[in-house]
């Protein structure tokens, strides 16, 4: 007799992002928010190449109101420059911004909180006092002085929104390292030797990354935000045509011309509600509780 | 046969008034309140020591000036009764009312204008109004003799509006500091209005002085200069009726809204004497720019006709010369540099620039002034693509806040700047600065920041400014903007679209060419 031996096969585990995609795919306003980012960025990146409009050109008369022409589908700005045109390419530099000023947001959040939590006592101590003394400063008005101090570009901007709003991650990454470096896990890697930056950014960081991501999706919505509140008070860079641009420079002939501040305005509205659903959904997905059922 | 044509024009001048009279104005109604609107913020009110027009408006109203000018480029007596300049024209004898008091009941004499003279020749931003006076003589109480080193023509303009104000010496002679002098808040002139409240950044209060030296005037009890944070604000209320007079009015968007309001007039008179020219500045230093050619060029390259209509709506005119049009010194018929795109890249390519690989021949960077958008960052987003038509590349850049654009260009650090600059009535007073080649003072403002040198300009400006013959003296200015207009150190562009909005019961609407920086001891409220 043989006895067919069927060995016991552990099933591989899923991998943690496969599983949050199981969990994303099954939320409806995620999805639709994954879909109105794609769609803004594929029209941000191919977009130019194929409605071949420079956005600073003047077209067409002043203020013309949309479906008017075939010239400016969209209708002209204050100086006769295609709305459409603008409104496809400003994407670039909007994006571009939210992005960079939420990377920034995150690293140095992720780093301070990192070392707080971490070794608390006085580092702790230090870099808390300093988390606070940012969180006190209304956040717009500081980005305003600092973009008001070095001039209005994109990467001064980016650079401002990025060191105005780097607390509330600081915050969160220093409670995960408080909470996980206290786990098993971490003290036995301590115990076979571990130095403590291996811990730090190997063994605590990928088990605090959850969160994290979380708060970086939204850090982009609130950045992009950020850029378009600075461009309202006029703060932002006239040589790159951007939603901001749009929306600080038609903001006088609001009263008499709503599409110059309106349409661009609808730009900015629908990729922040992207950012948000997926940042909903990733919250979601990320959430062990959920997770199995 | 001059005469009489002069009397003809009189005449008719006055017929005029008087139809226009009987078409829209009963007698002058006596008291009431005028609530004026202004976003212009002033620190003191002591126009002797301080330019512009935050100060000027309540100024002319508390300060009699020896002389006023009506629509017409003509002096008229005011606190001088009469004025005599000597054929030389080295001195002018001031012939002051008797019985002119100062809100504080003492007399007004020749040696307050004695002294008034010395604080403005010694304190005045604007240095040559009266920098060529020599002494003033004071033979008796009311006969002033003010002589000057060499003939000083703009002086008769220099002593109107807020430019002269006549102040009491028994006051100010105390030997404080005139720029600090705590008086300045709490002033004592003689003009048709004396100081009730000063509220600064919110409101100054003017009564009307009961012992006014033209009797029966001022029609009106109170002026109110209230003042709103910015023009969206101003606007409503003017709209809304809770003020009677907005003056210095440029938001072009504005205007057109405000014209369809029936309650109220609006009007482009009364701005004559300021002169406001947007321009655009070269730094005729720059690498690419000291060539003549590129900077005429530039000038062939712009539309005028878009910024004025486009842009502005219409309520703009376009400047093209150094002297704006209402002034009997401007030169209509200098090179306009009329739109023409091909004779701007031809005279490029003649510079030795030809187009590159990416279409352009060379980047420059634009400056404007921040806050005043329609008239600065507007124009300056324009000229962008319109240069690029010419193969030039325009970057601009944006300055956070007036002292650092002024910084900027002040310091010459700068390649084309969008700039205001005021003609301020009589061309020595705001005009020569821009061009004397000994006006270039790096780190000031307003100033000859273009580094713009030529010597027969300096020459002719000189002779016009000591010219007493008004034909000829007109002459020279054609002849030096003729060679301005050819060397190009600035672009013209457009003269700023400033008006008065007023409601319809405002009576004798000022439309002098100092308009609200002129007494408004004949504006009346109709009940």
């Amino acid at each position: 007799m043989t006895i067919a031996e069927t060995p016991h096969m552990e099933p591989r585990p899923e991998h943690p992002a496969a599983q949050a995609w199981r969990v994303f795919r099954t939320r409806p306003a995620a999805l639709f928010g994954l879909l109105l980012l794609v769609v803004i960025g594929v029209v941000s990146i191919i977009g130019p190449s194929v409605y071949a409009v420079d956005p600073f050109e003047i077209v067409w008369a002043p203020l013309t109101a949309p479906f008017q022409t075939p010239t400016a589908p969209l209708g002209t700005d204050y100086l006769g420059r295609d709305i459409l045109a603008g409104l496809i390419i400003g994407g670039r530099a909007t994006l571009l911004v939210g992005l960079t000023a939420a990377l920034i947001t995150v690293s140095i959040g992720i780093f301070i909180g990192a070392f707080s939590g971490y070794y608390q006592g006085w580092v702790d101590d230090v870099f808390m006092r300093i988390t606070e003394f940012f969180q006190v400063l209304p956040p717009l008005l500081f980005a305003m002085v600092l973009v008001t101090l070095f001039s209005p570009s994109l990467v001064v901007i980016a650079l401002s929104i990025g060191i105005v709003s780097w607390p509330a991650t600081a915050r969160l990454a220093r409670a995960e390292f408080m909470r996980i470096r206290g786990l098993e896990y971490v003290s036995a890697g301590r115990s076979i030797g571990a130095r403590n930056g291996r811990l730090i950014w190997r063994v605590i960081l990928p088990n605090a990354l959850a969160p994290l991501i979380v708060s970086a999706t939204l850090t982009i919505g609130i950045a992009i935000l950020f850029e378009a509140g600075l461009s309202f008070l006029g703060l932002s860079d006239p040589n790159v045509m951007s939603w901001g641009l749009m929306i600080g420079g038609g903001r006088q002939y609001i009263l008499d011309a709503w599409w110059v501040v309106t349409l661009p305005g609808v730009m900015i509205f629908m990729t922040v509600l992207g950012v948000s659903l997926v940042g909903d959904g990733l919250n979601d997905a990320f959430n062990p509780k959920l997770r199995d059922r | 046969m001059i005469k009489l044509s002069r009397l003809l024009t009189g005449s008719a001048l006055i017929a005029s008034i008087f139809m226009s009279t009987a078409l829209f104005a009963q007698e002058p109604v006596k008291g009431g309140t005028l609530v004026i609107g202004s976003t212009q913020k002033p620190r003191h009110l002591n126009p002797a020591v301080q330019s512009g027009i935050a100060t000027a408006v309540p100024g002319a109203q508390i300060f009699a000036t020896p002389l006023r000018f009506d629509a017409e480029w003509n002096p008229q007596p005011y606190l001088a009764e009469s004025w005599k300049v000597s054929d030389d024209g080295k001195s002018i004898t001031l012939q002051l009312r008797a019985g002119a008091k100062f809100h504080d009941g003492k007399p007004i004499t020749s040696r307050d204008v004695a002294f008034s003279v010395k604080t403005v020749k010694e304190n005045h931003p604007f240095k040559t109004m009266f920098a060529p006076v020599s002494s003033v003589d004071t033979p008796d109480d009311l006969t002033a003799i003010i002589n000057f080193e060499s003939a000083h023509p703009a002086a008769l303009l220099a002593m109107s509006s807020a430019l002269l104000p006549i102040l009491p010496e028994h006051i100010y002679g105390d030997g404080q500091d005139p720029k600090s002098h705590p008086a300045n808040n709490n002033t004592v002139g003689s003009g048709p209005f004396m100081l009730s409240e000063f509220k600064p950044g919110e409101h100054i209060i003017l009564k009307k002085n009961p012992d006014y030296f033209i009797d029966g005037q001022p029609y009106l009890d109170r002026i109110i200069i209230k003042n709103y944070k910015d023009v969206t604000s101003l606007v409503l209320a003017t709209d809304k009726g809770e003020v009677d007079m907005a003056p210095f009015m440029t938001s072009t968007r504005d205007l057109a809204r405000l014209k369809k309001n029936d309650d109220l007039e609006i009007t482009n008179k009364g701005y004559a004497a300021v002169g406001p020219v947007n321009w655009l500045a070269f730094n005729t230093k720059h690498d690419i720019l000291k060539d003549k050619k590129v900077r005429q060029a530039i000038a062939y390259a712009i539309d005028r006709d878009f910024i004025v209509n486009a842009l502005h709506g219409g309520f703009s005119s376009p400047v093209t010369g150094p002297i704006v049009s209402g002034s009997p010194f401007a030169a209509p018929d200098v090179n306009t540099y009329a739109l023409d795109l091909d004779k701007a890249n031809a005279l490029l390519d003649e510079a030795g620039y030809p187009v590159g690989d990416d279409g352009t021949r060379f980047t420059l960077k634009l400056d404007y002034i921040p806050g005043f958008a329609e008239m600065q960052k507007t124009v300056a987003e324009y000229l962008r693509p319109q240069l690029k038509k010419a193969g030039i590349n325009v970057e601009l850049r944006a300055s956070p806040d007036f002292p650092t654009w002024a910084k900027r260009v002040g310091g010459h650090d700068f390649d084309m700047s969008m700039d205001i600059v005021f003609n301020w009535g009589d061309p020595v007073i705001g005009v020569h600065r821009t061009y004397l080649c000994n006006n270039i003072r790096p780190g000031v403002i307003w100033s000859n920041t273009q580094s713009y040198c030529n010597e027969k300009v300096d020459a002719l400006l000189e002779q016009a400014g000591v010219e007493t013959d008004k034909a000829k003296r007109a002459e020279f200015y054609r002849q030096a903007q003729a060679l301005i207009v050819d060397d190009a150190p600035l672009a013209f562009i457009n003269e700023l679209p400033y008006h008065t909005i007023y409601n319809k019961k405002v009576g004798n609407a000022p439309v002098t060419i100092w308009g609200t920086m002129a007494p408004l001891d004949d504006v009346y409220k109709a009940q």
